[in-house]
């Protein structure tokens, strides 16, 4: 139900630095619409969600909101205007109760007055009420809700501030289902409210949305209605070039290759009982949604969760993966690529030579000292493997660009020597060349009879990539896929619990 | 399929498209300090006639060798972010051990000199234990064994310092070698190795990666515990150097010997360009800004000003520091004059 | 979570109950502890440290850490000892004159930490100095003379029943009770928590930030007028021991350093507990060259079990 324009954005710019996340972006959708955003990583969605929802100031465009100029300049101004947005990065304050949050930041109705708890709880109750969530009690803590629970309270509090546009950023990620989402979603908008929806998932856009407005880095492509384009041409958009052509083949790996890392009954935390082996020269992926313990997996294998229940064998012998150093010292080796690079990956302040040669300092020491050309010496046939160009060496390495860093952090973990690499999401917030370089050294280190395991959240990714992939849900491997039997609708099915026979009825 | 946060956009990094990496910022301050040092003393001629000469800048590269020795160790553990604030008890230990167990004799100094070391070693590998093991924030960890230690002390000289400095340790700080005292000599050699030690060597290195990114460094396989350690008992140690030296300086320990460096050594480590948040700066600029307050503080004293007023320009200076020295200040220099202009 | 677990994840009632054995402890081993005038005199003592870890505590529950506790002491006894005033205008007077100095000093802290975005360590350290500085200007050594009214009246019992000193400790928890949850103290446990999605939620973030340490400004002055009237005398460096028994005071009472949860009434008592602790340790005769010995342990093992009691009050929680 359509009534005319409610949000026009035209020419949206915002630079941060010498950064350029928004280049003249376009985008408008009428009262009553859903209208999708789609765009690969570090397309510039959550700078536009930002900018939209007041959070962040923009350098140059033109938004519009109900034919009147829109400048938010703060959350509240946003809230006041009408918009509101639950954010990917859920925004709740997990020390305060989930009344205390839905009513922030104005709990209390006098800036002098303290609020009173029946107060809170009222109105709290009646807000979940009108969003059919009343089976949630305000008076719990934020802290001890289930990551679906916090989800939806995420979108009630949007809801209950967007009386005019609603900005729903991956809102399904941590739900179960999305039969309820999708009820308020209708009934905004059968109100009139616009709804900005962004989403990985092509299969809830194409339910949900009418049209959709494509960013690839920073600019939009294009936007179309759902019914006229497929799958492969909205990827073309965001993506500039056909999928097929990243992955050349691979040959297989024999069956009885000597098993490299093998983990039985993994236990602990989210994880339930892991079973899988690895075997030399082989690419194993592993798949799950968020939150299904592929992390505490991983970060089992690095050295990073000491206290896992289970067995963890290394080069064929049962060994306690203590810390990241054991890890790496544990014959064969191995080596972990972390999944937020600037919080367990770069060291900012340092040069990129000095980031990449970190594990081998004492042999490329004389008398215990090292200088910049020794430096550059060791790390220069690790820094070809991954495609860093020289000229990076001396520069610091918050200097460079995410895709070039991720590089640096990958071939620091090539330095170690280890034969065996974990990779968690290696490929995130990386640009498209990057992404290749990265495929292609995956499958340079396999063919060399390395062995890897990788967790990647792109569905298309652990298609071409592995061997096998191994499906995490629940806390268990749920399935496991040769790879004649890889394909991402089997992938995304199993992921959600489904038989290996099943075909999911949303695509991936 | 999951959704994949995308990374944080306000701290994506700017293209790297330029041909040369730009000039660090700790290059620029350190060159700032010591012209405006080389300032100061030249323009202190105003105030006197004795001032601007080579005495006084020898008596000022004297004076700061305690200063910059402790700045070092302070340097260090603020590196792998942390605070020492036990140093002014360090050093009153240092200074009251070597008093007290040598006695103005050298019989057996060459056993208990290093022992004194080794004891305040010791003492800083305690708080670094807390710091690490017990996970004490650094600055309470560092008070709590700075009061235990002073109270040692305390009981230890039953509240009056009695003794006096080693000859050995008095002739030293007295000696002229080719023309200069000789402390001003061990100020040269130590600097040199200090640099070498936090700037080229691989365990300085270390240290910069713990203090840039203490996960990353266990993820890369650092031992950062006991890295981190060793930053806090080195600064100890160079904080008993500086007692030792002290008591030799004036052939005597006081209580309250290591009330004057505690907070200038600090300063002198923000103001020579290192972030107090740790894993940036180099030793060059924490010595030039031992040798600045050193310098401003004998301007001051000559001057007749009250303790004070020199406490208020102390914080002041810290201040300043502290606002100016912030990156955003050389990412707007950079982007008016630099050549590394991009858009 | 059971009622216990709760009950126990509480910093303030466990610091209470530490204070409570404690004392019976001491009063059993010196029955004359349970006198009107003893336990007045105790309280006296303990005034101005509750106060300064009350301030203290609006800090770290933001995540920071406020040196200059130390500086506004000292600077605001030094003048109240300085500029003395008769009578109980005189003491109105002279306590406004310490909670502007208080207030001009959190202001200052505020303006670098919330909008210069200065770590609140170094910038609370720098304006330590200065204040430090200025108390030597105004009074170079122990010296100067409290107005008497102050020294009698404040140190003095209501009614010969009730210790003034009493009174203004409840009082101050009071205040903290209502503080607590106004919009401002709910956004201040945010901000402390997770400062992004307190500003996503809306929250002024840098006003909020400012506000505490205002507020923990003009209570470090009202700590300092209390001190002027329990030791009747000025000193310049009277800021000294509070820095570190002040973080001691805010870790014994549950409030963790790393922001977000925690309170007042847990300081305050975490404060008294201090207090008694040194008296306890003064009347075993241990000699008084040690005394920083304990000082420092006990530091050590407050800001342990404070990071206990966070511990225990996050594993009666699902995990999400």
């Amino acid at each position: 139900m359509s009534s005319g324009s409610v949000l026009s954005i035209e020419g949206l710019t915002k630079r941060y630095g010498a950064t350029t996340a928004l280049s003249s972006v376009s985008l408008e959708a009428s009262g009553g619409e859903v209208h999708a955003i789609l765009g690969e990583n570090g397309a510039g969605k959550s700078t536009l969600v930002k900018i939209l929802s007041g959070a962040v100031l923009r350098n140059s465009g033109t938004i519009r909101l109900a034919g009147a100029g829109y400048d938010a300049r703060s959350v509240l101004e946003a809230r006041a205007a009408g918009v509101a947005t639950a954010f990917q990065e859920l925004s709740l304050l997990p020390n305060l109760t989930i009344g205390q949050n839905l009513l922030l930041p104005r709990v209390s109705s006098g800036a002098f007055l303290p609020a009173g708890r029946r107060r809170i709880l009222a109105e709290a109750t009646a807000i979940l009420g009108r969003f059919d969530a009343g089976d949630i009690d305000p008076r719990r803590t934020v802290g001890e809700l289930t990551l679906a629970e916090k989800q939806r309270v995420e979108i009630v509090r949007a809801l209950a501030h967007g009386t005019r546009v609603l900005i729903l950023d991956e809102p399904t990620a941590a739900l179960p289902d999305t039969d309820w989402l999708f009820r308020q979603v209708r009934r905004a908008t059968e109100a009139g409210i616009a709804v900005l929806y962004i989403s990985h998932r092509l299969g809830e856009v194409r339910e949900l949305c009418q049209r959709a407005t494509v960013l690839r880095n920073g600019r939009s492509i294009g936007t179309v209605p759902l019914v006229d384009v497929n799958d492969d041409q909205i990827f073309q958009m965001m993506v500039g070039r056909s999928p097929q052509s990243q992955f050349p083949a691979r040959p297989q790996v024999p069956a009885d290759a000597l098993p490299v890392l093998e983990g039985r009954q993994i236990a602990g935390g989210r994880l339930r009982g892991i079973d899988f082996v690895l075997r030399k020269g082989e690419i194993l992926g592993f798949a799950g949604l968020e939150g299904q313990g592929q992390s505490e997996l991983f970060r089992a294998l690095a050295g990073l969760n000491p206290r896992v229940g289970g067995t963890i064998l290394v080069g064929g012998k049962e060994v306690e993966l203590s810390s990241p150093r054991k890890a790496m010292a544990t014959p064969p080796g191995i080596a972990f690529v972390p999944e937020e690079r600037k919080v367990e990956g770069i060291f900012g302040g340092l040069r990129t030579a000095e980031n990449i040669s970190l594990p081998v300092l004492e042999r490329i020491s004389a008398a215990g000292f090292v200088t910049s050309r020794r430096d550059a010496e060791a790390i220069a046939e690790s820094a070809e493997a991954v495609a860093l160009a020289r000229r990076y060496f001396g520069f610091r390495m918050d200097e460079l660009s995410g895709g070039n860093q991720q590089k640096a952090v990958l071939a620091r973990a090539l330095m170690t020597g280890a034969q065996c690499l974990v990779m968690f999401d290696p490929t995130r917030g990386v640009d498209v060349g990057t992404k290749q370089a990265i495929y292609a050294l995956i499958r340079r280190f396999a063919d060399s009879g390395g062995a890897i395991a990788i967790y990647s959240s792109e569905l298309s990714e652990l298609v071409h990539l592995c061997d096998r992939c191994a499906v995490v849900y629940r806390g268990r491997i749920h399935a496991e896929f040769a790879r004649e039997a890889l394909s991402e609708e089997n992938l995304l099915s199993a992921a959600h619990g489904h038989g290996a026979e099943t075909r999911e009825r949303r695509a991936g | 399929m999951t959704a994949r946060p995308e990374p944080e956009v306000a701290t994506l990094p700017p293209v790297d498209d330029r041909e040369r990496p730009r000039i660090a910022s700790s290059t620029i301050t350190t060159v700032i300090i010591f012209v405006l040092t080389a300032a100061l003393i030249v323009g202190s001629r105003a105030i006197s006639p004795a001032f601007g000469s080579w005495s006084q800048l020898e008596t000022i590269l004297y004076l700061s060798t305690f200063l910059v020795i402790v700045s070092f160790g302070q340097g260090l553990v603020i590196l792998v972010r942390g605070l020492d604030l036990s140093i002014a008890s360090v050093i009153t230990l240092g200074g009251v051990l070597t008093t007290g167990w040598l006695n103005g004799s050298n019989e057996y100094a060459w056993a208990l000199l290093p022992a004194v070391l080794l004891i305040c070693a010791f003492v800083g590998a305690l708080s670094g234990v807390g710091v690490t093991f017990l996970k004490i924030p650094p600055f309470i960890m560092t008070l709590a064994t700075g009061i235990i230690v002073y109270s040692l002390s305390l009981g230890f000289t039953a509240g009056t310092p009695r003794g006096y400095a080693p000859p050995v340790l008095v002739d030293f700080m007295h000696a002229r070698w080719l023309g200069v005292p000789a402390p001003i000599l061990f100020l040269l050699v130590f600097v040199v190795a200090a640099v070498l030690v936090q700037s080229w060597s691989v365990l300085g290195r270390r240290l910069y990666a713990v203090g840039n990114n203490p996960a990353a460094a266990y993820v890369a396989g650092l031992r950062t515990r006991g890295l981190t350690i060793s930053a806090y008992a080195v600064s100890a140690a160079c904080a008993g150097l500086t007692g030792m030296m002290l008591a030799g300086y004036s052939d005597g320990a006081t209580l309250r010997m290591g009330d004057d460096y505690l907070l200038p050594s600090v300063a002198a480590v923000v103001i020579g360009g290192s972030s107090i948040l740790g894993g940036h700066g180099s030793f060059i600029g924490t010595v030039g800004g031992a040798i600045l307050l050193t310098t401003l503080g004998t301007i001051l004293a000559a001057l007749g000003i009250e303790e004070g007023w020199k406490t208020i320009i102390e914080g002041g200076v810290i201040l300043t520091a502290l606002i100016l020295l912030r990156e955003q200040f050389y990412e707007a220099l950079r982007v008016q004059f630099g050549k590394g202009r991009t858009e | 979570m059971t009622p216990i677990r709760s009950l126990f994840s509480s910093g303030a009632v466990l610091i209470a109950i530490v204070y409570l054995v404690l004392f019976a402890i001491y009063a059993i081993a010196q029955p004359s502890a349970l006198s009107a005038f003893s336990i007045q005199a105790l309280l006296n003592n303990s005034l101005p440290l509750m106060l300064a870890a009350a301030g203290q505590t609006f800090v770290v529950l933001q995540g920071g850490f406020d040196l200059s506790v130390a500086g506004v002491i000292s600077l605001a006894n030094v003048v109240v000892a300085v500029y003395p005033m008769e009578g109980p205008g005189g003491a109105l007077v002279n306590l406004l004159m310490v909670c502007a100095i208080g207030l001009a000093v959190g202001a200052t802290n505020g303006l670098l930490v919330a909008y210069l975005r200065i770590q609140s360590i170094a910038a609370t350290l720098g304006t330590m100095i200065v204040c430090q500085g200025i108390a030597l200007l105004i009074l170079k050594a122990p010296g100067g003379h409290v107005a008497d009214w102050m020294s009698y009246e404040l140190t003095d019992s209501l009614f010969r029943v009730f210790p003034v000193t009493a009174l203004i400790a409840i009082v101050v928890c009071l205040l903290w009770l209502v503080f607590r949850r106004m919009n401002v103290g709910i956004a201040l446990y945010a901000v402390g928590r997770d400062e992004t999605s307190a500003a996503l939620s809306g929250i002024d973030v840098r006003r909020v930030r400012f506000t505490g340490f205002c507020i923990a400004g003009v209570l470090y002055g009202a700590a300092a007028y209390m001190l002027a009237a329990q030791t009747a005398t000025g000193n310049p460096t009277a800021g000294e021991p509070f820095l570190l028994l002040t973080f001691a005071a805010v870790a014994l009472g549950g409030t963790s350093f790393s922001g977000g949860s925690g309170g007042v009434i847990g300081s305050v008592i975490g404060a008294a507990t201090l207090m008694l602790m040194q008296k306890v340790l003064f009347s075993t005769g241990i000699s008084s060259f040690y005394t920083g010995v304990f000082q420092g342990i006990v530091m050590v093992l407050a800001v342990l079990f404070a990071a206990a009691v966070l511990h225990l009050s996050q594993r009666g929680r699902a995990s999400a």
